[in-house]
């Protein structure tokens, strides 16, 4: 049996139909081939399927495909528009802070939800931010220093 | 993970009359951070899972006159951030705080953590402490009543959880979880030690197969001033009075030394009037 | 030299906006048509016959288009010992809990996982080895009985008969002179358990098989030239019958070196003839059938000098090698070339022993060994000073390897940076002024440590690049050193606009397909920077070598006196007397319309010369067997909560040798996420094996370190020119490592006055250690 979810994907209207053990990760990549979402561990622990759904980072690995019925889903793919990088992945490309860049769009997705709801967060807020999203490759500070970046260019 | 049903009610009764038609080969699903994983792994294999986002009644903290409520689909993040919450029982924003990463708190919710009765669930050692009421459908269970074993609680296959009541009180004290890292990791022990007038409440996690109110260390304690040397006694009678296991994370006896230390720094907080410390 | 343009500069990587749009493609990320996926039935034994497979019923199962056991290898594979075929055989024995038995390609990966479930495998379960001590004892079942049949690089001594698969034997001096002669002699031992390398991304490889008999593989690996090879001896396929194609990497630190299930796919793949098949692992295989680094069990005795300085040591050093060593073996080499870390000691004794246990099979992890000896001799040498009331930092100053002086193996160093290394992290973690105390139950302190690293390659390893000018005056640089999030594809393009003169930015960077792109042995070793660098270097003077040719017709000039710069082909001496480069993109065309000179590619080959296996009785070096030595150390302060016994490292130091650094920025993120992963396996990580089964295969139970967990990172570097490296440059991403975990171990030491002598420190551990 496949139920029927409509959903926005970056601002677009999607409508799917899929089983109900597909997860929201699965049906980003196999249906719906947006494969800047990565999967790292498939179990919530590692945060590389971060996206935003209604506003907060969620893992993807862990929510059921007829779950995003309703959902507006922001991935990776949304950041930048019109070939215009977010200032945020303008301070990812600058501080150097990705290398192998599998976790990279995770780190985005916390850090772009967190910097809308707190255009200046202290760096400790900006750890806890990023806790869920496991780097193996930066010892995180690029990371956190890119974040503190994007955050002062926002502005008093 | 298998396939299954998927039904998301808009009401109670809907969803209660599923829960009745499947019975036990049916699953209520929350946040779904430990339902997800538990499908994917194999541990469950339901014939029908039953989504309770969609039904209203379930929303949210309520604070009244006399009593906090958290529904059924309160997530961890809402809990942690409810300014009364924060206000009367900053111990358990804390605890829910401290549970997994944000991307999980943003999903999983209180009453999951509690129904799903994991032995070191966060959330349980302060509302524990806070002698909270599990609400049903049909019933209210006392919390220490609802949760029977690893894993196991008395709710029955046609019941649903709708929320947590807690009655409202004066108390002050603090949430401690030990872990190996200290974001994102599941407690190796937690604890919630409370004062209440004269009265101690000490609720520990991963040290039975449920948490647990430590009565007789609590018996000890109760009416008198605390002094240093009481402190020890309960340190040392709350180290007798869990019953932990050794695992991969830790070894018992680590554990008891949690124990001990947690009533040992939780007291003293108290005996020198903080509770933020 | 002449002032650089490009090198010394932190460009912006190369492949940063691709990464932060989410656009890089990783294995994972390629969907082809008809694709079909593949899933493995898992020995769940660690040593047991097999008795029968039987795939009837997997066959039988709709979806199913193609089941293989181990009939379908005739050929065992390996990078130096050529002991495991890539699935075991019914009649011969599964090595490991977790070793493939059978695979299916299927529709779908829940047919896939369902006919798996369907095959049944028929075991008698042998008595295993789970300890590399006990499994060198005469009486341990000997897992490979026809180790003496294999195939094995000549460097390599296997005990046929025994679980030993290589004895490395150093024997520089004579040692027991040294201890007959030393004021004091100590022994010390220590132990360092399995962990895993964790990259964010799993392994994953897609193989197709045309009807022409061409395979073509992608996978996410770091050595697509080792991949090509161990895929042709394991069946026996013409090497231009294979491509093999890596995209983007989502980190390597080892793990994907080597080839691992790539072997399980090709087979399911001609079954399924024009069809692609996929499997990528699940976090649990990446924990368990990745490569582990190995386990080591290390014993060092070491004769004194009252005065301090070693006069000699004697290291024994036991290697768990796991179920297959065909790279372990390497390690076990390595680890005795290093044995004598950075320090100039005249007598050196090593036995290094790589032993067959029933763990998951150990393999290369950053550092290739040093990790894991370094939290040996790092740590002796402070229990060292302490025991004889030296100063840590005396007794390193006292013994550090200095230029003219002679590494463990006997090479003789002209350059050697370790002292000055010391002193910068001394200097920068302010190790001579006592840590601040701010709780009585919470005790700073602070340590040191040092180390070094040499690539531990064939001495024969070759790399090669192909620089192609395009008609506008970009080019493309054609590598197969691979860009595993380390910087290749950013640092390899600067050195050859450095040679150019020409932005980086112009030169796109092409790696990673072995139709196309040219013979690099392996990204591994710290090598990409000096080999690969070195071949792009050697492409870019080539392409400016023949670009001058033919400027010198173009200009009526003397070829010594044109120069490249910023784009053009100027005289050095009428400098208003210059051409644009890319007029020579095609050749010249003379007035009468003839043309000259053709397109413009530069090849660029590289083999280190006169690199020289070491003596075969001795292990000591007559020339230089080591490509170079990469040296640094560290500098660490922690906090040790003697309540609960929690550590927090609240900052370390690091500096090192790098010869020159390409790109600062870089450089500096390497020598970051080294610190860190460090502090990982200082504190949090080890893979927990019980009776060969790893009980914490998860992020759940094997904890990496957070955003939470880093401390402040002072990452530093100096710059003593490595004579064959590229503009002096030397490899660094693994050396970076080295150092921090028994940094911390002495930090820790110098809080509470315990030494573990076994990582990780946990807190149960120091509460242990602190009871009375």
């Amino acid at each position: 049996m496949k139920y029927q979810i409509r959903f926005t994907l970056n601002g677009e209207e999607q409508e799917l139909y899929v089983p109900a053990n597909y997860t929201m990760l699965r049906v980003l990549r196999d249906e719906l081939n947006f494969m800047g979402t990565k999967e790292g561990c498939g179990a919530g622990e590692c945060g590389a399927c971060t996206v935003i759904a209604d506003g907060r980072p969620v893992n993807a690995c862990i929510v059921l495909a007829p779950e995003m019925d309703g959902m507006s889903i922001e991935t990776v793919e949304g950041l930048a528009k019109d070939g215009r990088l977010t200032p945020l992945q303008e301070a990812f490309v600058s501080h150097a802070a990705l290398q192998c860049g599998f976790c990279t769009p995770g780190f985005l997705m916390s850090a772009t939800a967190l910097l809308r709801e707190n255009p200046h967060p202290a760096r400790e807020e900006i750890i806890r931010a990023i806790s869920g999203n496991l780097c193996r490759c930066t010892g995180y500070v690029r990371i956190i220093e890119a974040i503190e970046d994007a955050a002062r260019d926002n502005g008093q | 993970m298998k396939n299954f049903l998927y039904h998301k009610p808009t009401t109670l009764s809907e969803a209660l009359s599923l829960r009745a038609r499947y019975g036990q080969s049916a699953v209520l699903l929350a946040g779904g951070s430990d339902v997800v994983i538990q499908l994917r792994e194999h541990l469950i294999a339901p014939e029908a899972v039953i989504d309770i986002k969609g039904i209203a009644e379930l929303t949210g903290v309520v604070w009244d006159e006399h009593n906090l409520w958290i529904g059924a689909k309160t997530t961890m993040r809402e809990l942690a951030e409810h300014p009364e919450v924060l206000r009367a029982y900053p111990f358990l924003a804390d605890a829910a705080s401290r549970v997994g990463s944000k991307q999980l708190r943003n999903r999983a919710t209180c009453v999951g953590n509690i129904v799903n009765a994991s032995p070191l669930c966060d959330t349980g050692t302060p509302l524990y402490a806070l002698d909270a009421v599990v609400v049903t459908n049909a019933r209210e269970i006392p919390i220490c009543e609802f949760i029977t074993f690893v894993r196991r609680t008395s709710l029955a296959a046609d019941e649903i959880v709708t929320g947590i009541r807690v009655p409202h009180q004066n108390c002050k004290g603090e949430f401690t979880k030990i872990s190996r890292r200290s974001e994102v990791d599941l407690s190796t022990v937690c604890a919630t030690v409370l004062q209440a007038g004269d009265s101690y409440r000490l609720s520990f996690g991963a040290v039975a197969p449920t948490p647990l109110r430590l009565r007789e260390t609590e018996a000890l304690l109760n009416g008198k001033p605390l002094t240093a040397a009481r402190i020890e006694q309960a340190a040392i009678s709350a180290r007798a009075e869990v019953k932990p296991i050794s695992d991969i994370r830790a070894s018992l006896e680590y554990r008891l030394d949690m124990v001990e230390l947690i009533t040992r720094r939780s007291l003293t907080n108290l005996m020198n009037g903080g509770s933020e410390a | 030299m002449d002032q650089l343009k490009h090198i010394g500069k932190s460009y912006t990587r190369s492949d940063a906006v691709n990464k932060v749009t989410g656009s890089a493609e990783y294995v994972d990320d390629i969907r082809l048509p008809r694709m079909l996926y593949a899933q493995c039935v898992r020995s769940p034994h660690a040593h047991a016959k097999i008795l029968s497979v039987d795939t009837a019923a997997a066959w039988a199962m709709p979806g199913v288009r193609a089941v293989i056991t181990g009939e379908e290898y005739p050929n065992r594979a390996g990078l130096y010992l050529e002991d495991r075929y890539f699935m075991a055989k019914a009649g011969d024995t599964a090595k490991y809990r977790g070793e493939a038995v059978a695979a299916v390609a299927a529709e779908t990966p829940e047919i896939a996982q369902a006919a798996c479930a369907a095959i049944r495998v028929e075991y008698e379960v042998l008595p295993a080895v789970t300890n590399a001590v006990e499994g060198m004892k005469a009486d341990a079942p000997v897992i490979h009985p026809e180790l003496g049949s294999y195939k094995v690089a000549p460097i390599f001594y296997p005990k046929p008969g025994t679980n030993i698969s290589h004895h490395y034997v150093l024997r520089k001096g004579d040692f027991e002179v040294a201890s007959f002669q030393a004021d004091r002699v100590f022994t010390h031992k220590y132990y360092i358990p399995h962990v895993q390398h964790v990259p964010m991304e799993p392994h994953g490889c897609i193989a197709r098989y045309d009807p022409d008999g061409k395979l073509t593989v992608w996978a996410s690996c770091q050595s697509p030239y080792a991949v090509r090879q161990a895929l042709s001896v394991a069946f026996g396929l013409p090497l231009h019958k294979i491509r093999v194609i890596s995209q983007a990497v989502g980190g390597g630190f080892g793990a994907k070196a080597g080839t691992t299930l790539e072997g399980i796919v090709i087979p399911l793949a001609r079954q399924c003839q024009g069809r692609p098949v996929k499997l990528v692992y699940s976090r649990e295989d990446e924990f368990i059938n990745a490569y582990v680094r190995q386990g080591m069990h290390a014993t060092i005795t070491t004769a004194m000098r009252a005065d301090g300085k070693i006069l000699g040591v004697h290291n024994e050093f036991i290697w768990d090698g796991g179920a297959y060593t065909e790279y372990g073996v390497n390690i076990t080499k390595a680890g005795g070339w290093g044995s004598a870390g950075p320090y100039d000691i005249e007598n050196v004794w090593t036995d290094s022993y790589c032993v067959y246990t029933n763990h998951p099979v150990g393999g290369p992890y950053r550092g290739f060994g040093m990790c894991e000896i370094h939290f040996a001799i790092e740590q002796n040498i402070d229990q060292i000073a302490h025991e004889m009331g030296l100063s840590e930092v005396e007794i390193r100053r006292i013994n550090a390897l200095c230029p003219g002086g002679h590494t463990g193996m006997g090479e003789k160093m002209d350059v050697a940076g370790y002292a000055e290394c010391l002193e910068q992290v001394i200097r920068d973690i302010e190790y001579d002024v006592p840590s601040v105390q701010v709780s009585p139950t919470k005790i700073r302190a602070k340590g040191i440590a040092g180390g070094w690293k040499s690539p531990s390659m064939p001495t024969n390893a070759g790399s090669s690049a192909i620089l192609r000018m395009n008609e506008d005056g970009t080019f493309f640089l054609m590598s197969s050193g691979q860009e595993l999030g380390q910087g290749a594809a950013t640092v390899l393009p600067q050195i050859a606009a450095e040679v150019l003169s020409v932005p980086p930015h112009m030169i796109a960077f092409v790696s990673g397909d072995t139709d196309h792109t040219p013979y690099e042995w392996q990204t591994v070793a710290s090598r990409t920077t000096y080999c690969a660098g070195n071949a792009c270097k050697l492409a870019a003077e080539n392409l400016r070598d023949k670009l001058l040719d033919l400027a010198q017709i173009k200009m009526g000039a003397v070829k010594r006196d044109l120069e490249l710069c910023d784009g053009y082909i100027v005289h050095k001496i009428y400098p208003e007397r210059r051409i644009p480069m890319k007029d020579l993109a095609l050749g010249i065309t003379f007035d009468d319309g003839s043309g000259y000179g053709g397109p413009a590619i530069g090849v660029g080959t590289f083999t280190l010369e006169n690199n020289i296996n070491t003596d075969k009785k001795t292990g000591v070096a007559t020339h230089h067997p080591a490509a170079f030595w990469t040296m640094g150390a560290n500098g660490v302060e922690v906090e040790v909560d003697t309540e609960t016994g929690h550590i927090k490292v609240l900052k370390m130091c690091s500096c090192f040798d790098a010869g020159k650094v390409i790109n600062p920025a870089l450089f500096c993120a390497q020598s970051e996420g080294a610190m860190v992963q460090a502090l990982g396996t200082a504190l949090f990580e080890e893979l927990k094996l019980k009776d060969g089964k790893v009980l914490n295969p998860s992020f759940v139970d094997y904890k990496i370190p957070t955003a939470d967990d880093m401390p402040e990172l002072i990452p530093k570097f100096v710059e003593y020119a490595e004579p064959t490296g590229p503009y002096g440059a030397r490899g660094a991403g693994e050396p970076l490592m080295v150092p921090g975990a028994p940094a911390i171990a002495n930090a820790v030491f110098n809080a509470i006055g315990v030494r573990f002598t076994k990582m990780p420190i946990t807190p149960e551990d120091v509460l242990n250690a602190l009871k009375p």
